[in-house]
């Protein structure tokens, strides 16, 4: 009988039966965007209505008898109850116990087909860190949030930089742990584009505790169609070289900044890391600051020392993050090696040097030239 | 608590019942060491023992997470538990296996003797028990202290060479070293930089597996490792008594064979000091003269555990030194 | 099965009212070394309900960060510290030891018919082990705090930089031992302890709870001690076992961690559906329906619960097969259960209902317990738990569990057996009123979280998106009315501790043996074995006018014996 069950129900989820369109939000879920969302939320909606059922009987039941056998003062007590009745105790040890493995045997196809990537699927390196994302595509663009084209399915490849990170993608009912020293993929393929702008996408959250940052490691979700998808990803790959040298500051800078603005602040606020207020004012001036092992910047920057430039230390720092660790600080940045190129590098130093013309988020506050102002472009994603 | 109550409560030890009540039962006026809320001897006997099963059951489980640590580690690395092995020593850990099972051997005869009321034969056999206890972890000791100046040990130990070996300025260095700092890998693009980075000829992970993204903050693992390889680059071979390191054949997370060695040899270790500490209290109460024919409890649990540590280095020693 | 007790005149000694457990000796030192199980569980009792004062203030104050998204009160990682407290301390020093170390030590003896448990000198040690771990646990916060959630997964527990990581594991090692030897003293009692006539069948189902509950204890609990030997190792030593770049692996730990901590997740259930199994028989006083359903329910549970601990592990990247097997094996735990609801549902039928304060608990178990374990269906089910995992789906799912039921569980036989331990009656209007408080603020606080998870809220959020934040006021402002509940309660105890009436030896009507000695009890609670019957057999009760309730019969009672001595003849 089990087979016959199976063998039917496979039948029927087999066949793909997603709406195009986004199921809505309900009292208990949220929209469900993905081709598995509707499978998910099927099942779900059936386990709530058995669960309502036998709620709603047992406390009936319960209600019922309460009102009914309720002493009153003086009642005698009855004895008639039976004591044991094997049929109906029976009856409700095998009846849940089928239901059971029939919820299971549902549950268990619509996993598969969950956890089974179609062949032609579009595949992003993802990377999780503390505390935040990186996205890479196959032809080497880079974004902090994930952009990726709808009716074809796409398959994150992910990775973990330091500890446990989990990717939860509501919208399209999936999840993965990611676990350092391995791969963790996860698919899933979206049909309702969203557009490229950032409040119109999908959340992306981290559901494995990381410490600090782990509530802010969110991100969104956007989906475009194939050709717009395409557009975007040449865009991105090239977005750092097609901006001038002299304007990288501005224009990358804060674009980079965004992913270092959880640690180092630029108004003096004291986070993980020191802030970037007057650093390179410390960094050329004698002494500056302290290292955690007594030296002092002068100590390491200068012609003939560890660093011949303070733009070597930046890079450095950046890249060995745990080499010289400024007093008080803890060992905590990720490197970026990999992640940022030179010109990345550049933009950030830029900045540094720049920073009176940034606002405490790290908005550029000057105007734009009118020369250099064409080639600012709507599709650029940090 | 009246001063005779106290008095019965030393004389009957684990049983006893300090708050001890008169309710003088024939039985409990016959037998001293009756506790209060047994109705015989026999029942007291039976709960003893059975709390005694039932606390071996927990000891069995506590090594069971480590026999099973063991089975998913070796079936990550076989090769590394083949090659680790040949770096124990065999015969040792045979002379170590015979000890052992002497040992059981006297210890029930010891429980034997108690039965039987020989205070001699049994306090004879307790101190043989003891002396191959004691036997065993000179032994061990041996062992691990040849092993430790080999510098086959856990952790990212494993590829640092020694203190001594190493000439002054590495010493110096690492001394002085600042906190942990990720060493710098040449990492092509877009593929992950790895935590623990090569070391001479032995990277110190699979490389079938994904090598961890991580430069960053790992805690001390990483950084001690990473520092290492800092160092050990202009150390001169001959010098070295980590003769591992100079193994070409050495595979990969070698290491992680002695970290489970010394993992369950070292909570055995610590059960065969527990059973000397005990063992000992029995001497002590056998020469008192507390046991006989119809009190020897003490005798047959302390006889049950040692029993089951002698089991538990029955599975640790193939497992580690036999099989390759 | 008409049997009833067959009362000897030195179990109803009257005159040990000016003797009992309390009154015994006096004297600070006659509490901190006694040997007696009823004291030893009163020591428990208080300081179990001191650390869950501590651990609801932590809950509080989570509640009230959660009041708007970003600080509300503290930073991020004070956040932290806070959830990973709240959790440690009430499963480790509230929940787990909350029924069997406090109430089971005070009750198990005396039900079964014995004058203590096996080993009254472990029993003793293991109290102290208690509260070594719990100054650990507190020596932690001095050390640093500690932020790594109360499942201490790795690596991020091995490189979090917080310094009373080891400090707290050292903690939970000790703590787990003295659960261990609690289990042990009870299996031992129940199996070699047991009065002649107590046999396994007539034992109160509450026995059959604790026995299933120290088994899990003992068989589960050395792997969550050697595991959290290997986190501290690992932790000093470096030895990598989990470390993944060191050739570790972190879902091994997992592994480890949910193989202890499933079961433990039963060692807080079981032994508040037994109590549950009394308090409905009791106030309904009605032979309970299918009580070898429900004794094997309890076993049952206590077996399965050993192989299902991979369901916490879904998406952990363990493999799709051992997924479908746990997933598969988790259903089974259902059965059980549902058999245990059904039938204290059918337990009020036809019974003569009696809405105490601990049948309003008993009524709340029920229900809470009905939601707690049919949003488990969800969980286990492979699909949904996908999106459902470290949400706040599971976190109202076990807090249903855990809280609605366990310790609903312990409030409730707290309620039923309080007469007992301390000889005074409560005020029983404001204890109902208190219930209804709990119950209310208690499904306002969860329920709404069950709303919150599927909609897709991590758990462990220290911030969240703005939509998420209608669901959250609701949730702080039900754990508020929750708290106003608890304390309600606790001021009834107070009174009663001060001024309560003087508590009869049977004020509800039982008919399990700690009803036949005098509240409090006697030191040595039986000064011989007593022999024992049906002790769910009510028959022979009448109401009584001057103590407006239920009481036995004299005359009852010697029918019932003469027709079960017919019986036996």
């Amino acid at each position: 009988m089990l087979s016959t069950l199976t063998s039917i129900f496979i039948a029927t989820a087999g066949v793909q039966t997603a709406p195009p369109v986004a199921t809505p939000a309900d009292f208990w879920l949220p929209i469900g965007a993905s081709v598995q969302a509707h499978n998910v939320d099927l099942m779900f909606n059936i386990i709530n209505y058995i669960c309502y059922f036998f709620f709603v009987v047992v406390l009936a039941m319960m209600v019922w008898f309460v009102i009914k056998y309720r002493a009153k003062p003086g009642t005698r007590i009855r004895t008639d109850g039976m004591t044991h009745h094997t049929v109906l105790e029976l009856s409700w040890s095998v009846i849940p116990l089928l239901i059971c493995i029939a919820i299971f045997f549902f549950g268990f196809t619509g996993y598969v087909d969950l956890i089974t990537p179609p062949k032609n699927s579009f595949d992003v390196n993802v990377t999780a860190f503390k505390w935040g994302w990186q996205f890479k595509y196959p032809n080497g663009a880079q974004s902090d949030n994930l952009v990726v084209p709808s009716n074809r399915p796409v398959r994150l490849v992910m990775r973990s930089n330091d500890v446990l990170h989990c990717c939860f993608i509501p919208a399209f009912r999936v999840k993965k742990d990611i676990v350092p020293g391995r791969y963790s993929t996860l698919w899933f393929q979206c049909d309702i584009p969203t557009g490229i702008e950032e409040k119109n996408g999908y959340h992306l959250f981290c559901t494995e505790y990381c410490g600090t940052g782990h509530s802010n490691m969110n991100r969104r979700v956007m989906v475009l169609p194939q050709a717009e998808f395409d557009e975007w990803l040449v865009k991105q790959a090239q977005w750092l070289d097609e901006i001038p040298d002299d304007e990288l500051y501005f224009k990358a800078g804060p674009k980079i900044y965004a992913r270092c603005q959880q640690c180092h602040s630029l108004d003096g606020t004291v986070g993980l890391g020191p802030s970037w207020q007057g650093v390179w004012t410390r960094l050329t001036s004698p002494g500056g600051a302290r290292f955690s092992d007594g030296k002092s910047y002068a100590d390491i920057i200068g012609p003939g020392k560890e660093y011949a430039t303070p733009e070597d230390y930046i890079r450095d720092s950046i890249y060995n993050p745990g080499k010289h660790l400024v007093a008080t600080y803890g060992n905590v940045m990720p490197t970026f090696k990999g992640q940022l190129t030179d010109r990345g590098v550049d933009s950030v130093i830029g900045m540094m040097k720049h920073l009176d013309e940034f606002d405490a988020k790290g908005a550029w506050t000057k105007t734009l030239p009118p020369a250099a102002a064409k080639t600012e472009t709507k599709s650029e994603q940090k | 608590m009246s001063s005779a109550s106290v008095d019965h409560e030393v004389r009957v030890g684990h049983e006893g019942h300090a708050d001890g009540h008169g309710h003088g039962s024939a039985e409990h006026e016959k037998y001293p060491f009756l506790a209060h809320h047994f109705e015989t001897p026999a029942q007291q006997f039976d709960s003893a023992k059975l709390g005694m099963w039932l606390f071996l059951a927990t000891e069995v489980l506590f090594f069971g997470a480590l026999f099973v640590a063991y089975a998913v580690l070796r079936s990550r690395f076989p090769e590394v538990f083949s090659y680790g092995s040949h770096y124990l020593d065999t015969v040792m850990g045979g002379i170590n296996t015979c000890v052992l099972i002497l040992s059981s051997l006297t210890m029930a005869l010891g429980v034997y003797f108690a039965q039987r009321g020989k205070r001699i034969a049994l306090l004879i056999c307790l101190w043989l028990t003891m002396a191959g206890a004691a036997g065993f972890l000179v032994i061990k000791y041996f062992e691990y202290s040849h092993k430790i100046h080999e510098n086959l040990v856990w952790g990212p130990g494993f590829y640092i060479p020694p203190h001594d070996a190493m000439g002054e300025a590495e010493s110096v260095a690492l001394a002085h070293a600042p906190a942990p700092a990720p060493a710098v890998v040449p990492a092509p693009l877009n593929s992950a930089p790895s935590g623990v980075p090569m070391i001479g000829a032995h990277p110190a992970v699979d490389a079938s597996v994904v090598k961890p993204a991580s430069m960053g903050p790992l805690g001390l693992g990483a950084g001690a490792v990473n520092h290492a390889s800092a160092v050990t680059h202009d150390i001169i071979p001959d010098q070295l008594p980590s003769a591992h390191l100079e193994d070409a054949k050495m595979p990969p997370n070698t290491h992680v064979f002695f970290a489970i060695y010394y993992a369950m040899t070292g909570l055995h270790g610590f059960h065969v000091i527990v059973g000397m500490v005990v063992i000992g209290m029995l001497i002590y109460r056998a020469t008192r003269g507390d046991f006989g024919p119809n009190y020897f409890t003490p005798v047959d649990l302390v006889g049950l555990y040692w029993h089951v540590v002698d089991l538990v280095w029955i599975f640790l020693f193939p497992l580690f030194y036999l099989i390759h | 099965m008409t049997t009833i007790v067959t009362p000897r005149p030195e179990l109803l000694d009257t005159s040990a009212t000016k003797d009992n457990y309390l009154t015994y000796t006096r004297g600070f030192l006659s509490w901190a070394l006694t040997l007696d199980h009823k004291r030893i569980g009163v020591m428990y009792m208080s300081a179990v309900l001191a650390s869950f004062f501590v651990g609801g203030v932590f809950a509080l104050l989570l509640r009230t960060e959660l009041l708007t998204p970003g600080r509300t009160i503290v930073s991020a990682d004070t956040y932290n510290q806070f959830f990973t407290l709240h959790g440690a301390i009430m499963v480790f020093l509230v929940i787990i030891p909350s029924i069997p170390a406090a109430l089971g030590n005070f009750i198990l003896p005396i039900m079964l018919g014995a004058k203590d448990v096996a080993f009254p000198k472990l029993n003793l040690f293991s109290f102290y082990l208690w509260i070594g771990g719990a100054l650990f646990t507190l020596y932690s916060l001095a050390a640093g705090g500690f932020d790594t959630g109360w499942t201490f997964y790795t690596p991020y527990s091995t490189t979090t930089t917080t310094g009373g990581v080891i400090p707290v594991l050292t903690g939970v090692f000790i703590l787990g031992f003295s659960s261990i030897f609690t289990g042990l003293n009870f299996i031992v009692t129940v199996h070699k302890l047991r009065p002649p006539g107590m046999t396994w069948f007539r034992m109160p189902l509450f026995l059959w709870a604790l026995y299933a509950t120290a088994i899990i204890q003992v068989l589960a609990t050395p792997v969550l001690a050697i595991t959290v030997c290997l986190l501290i190792v690992e932790r000093t030593m470096n030895i990598g076992i989990f470390n993944p770049s060191m050739g570790g692996d972190p879902v091994l730990y997992q592994h480890f961690f949910w193989f202890y901590s499933h079961p433990a997740v039963y060692i807080m259930i079981v032994p508040a559906m037994g109590i549950i199994s009394e308090i409905i028989s009791v106030h309904a006083h009605r032979q309970i329906f299918g009580y070898r359903f429900i004794a094997f329910s309890s076993i049952a549970i206590a077996m399965f619960s050993f192989i299902v601990w991979g369901h916490h592990m879904f998406v952990s990247g363990q493999s799709g097969l051992m997924n479908t097997i746990f997933s598969l094996i988790s259903f089974s735990v259902a059965i059980p259960s549902a058999v245990k609801t059904f039938n204290w549902t059918m337990t009020l039928y036809k019974g003569t209902i009696s809405l105490t304060a601990p049948m309003m608990y008993g009524l709340s178990f029920i229900f809470l317990f009905t939601i707690g374990g049919l949003t488990g269906i969800h969980l286990a089910t492979l699909n949904t738990d996908v999106h459902l995992h470290d949400t706040y789906f599971v976190v109202a799912h076990f807090h249903y569990v855990m809280m609605g039921s366990a310790l609903i569980g312990m409030i409730g036989g707290l309620h039923h057996w309080w007469p007992k331990m301390t000889g005074r009656m409560y005020n029983e209007k404001a204890a109902i009123i208190a219930c209804i408080i709990i119950f209310v603020g208690f499904n306002v606080t969860f329920f709404t979280q069950f709303m919150l998870g599927s909609q897709g809220m991590p758990r462990r959020y220290y911030d969240y998106q703005p939509e998420f934040q209608i669901y959250h006021v609701i949730s702080t402002i039900g754990a508020y009315i929750m708290a106003s509940g608890f304390f309600l309660c606790a001021a009834c105890f107070v009174q009663s501790l001060l001024g309560g009436k003087k508590a009869p030896a049977n004020p509800w009507g039982g008919r399990s043996l700690e009803w036949q000695c005098t509240s409090p009890p006697p030191h040595d609670n039986f000064s011989a074995p007593p022999t024992v019957g049906n002790c769910y057999d009510f028959s022979m009760l009448r109401w009584d006018e001057k103590e407006q309730g239920y009481v036995v019969d004299k005359e009852l009672e010697a029918v019932a014996i003469a027709a079960e001595a017919r019986g036996h003849s």
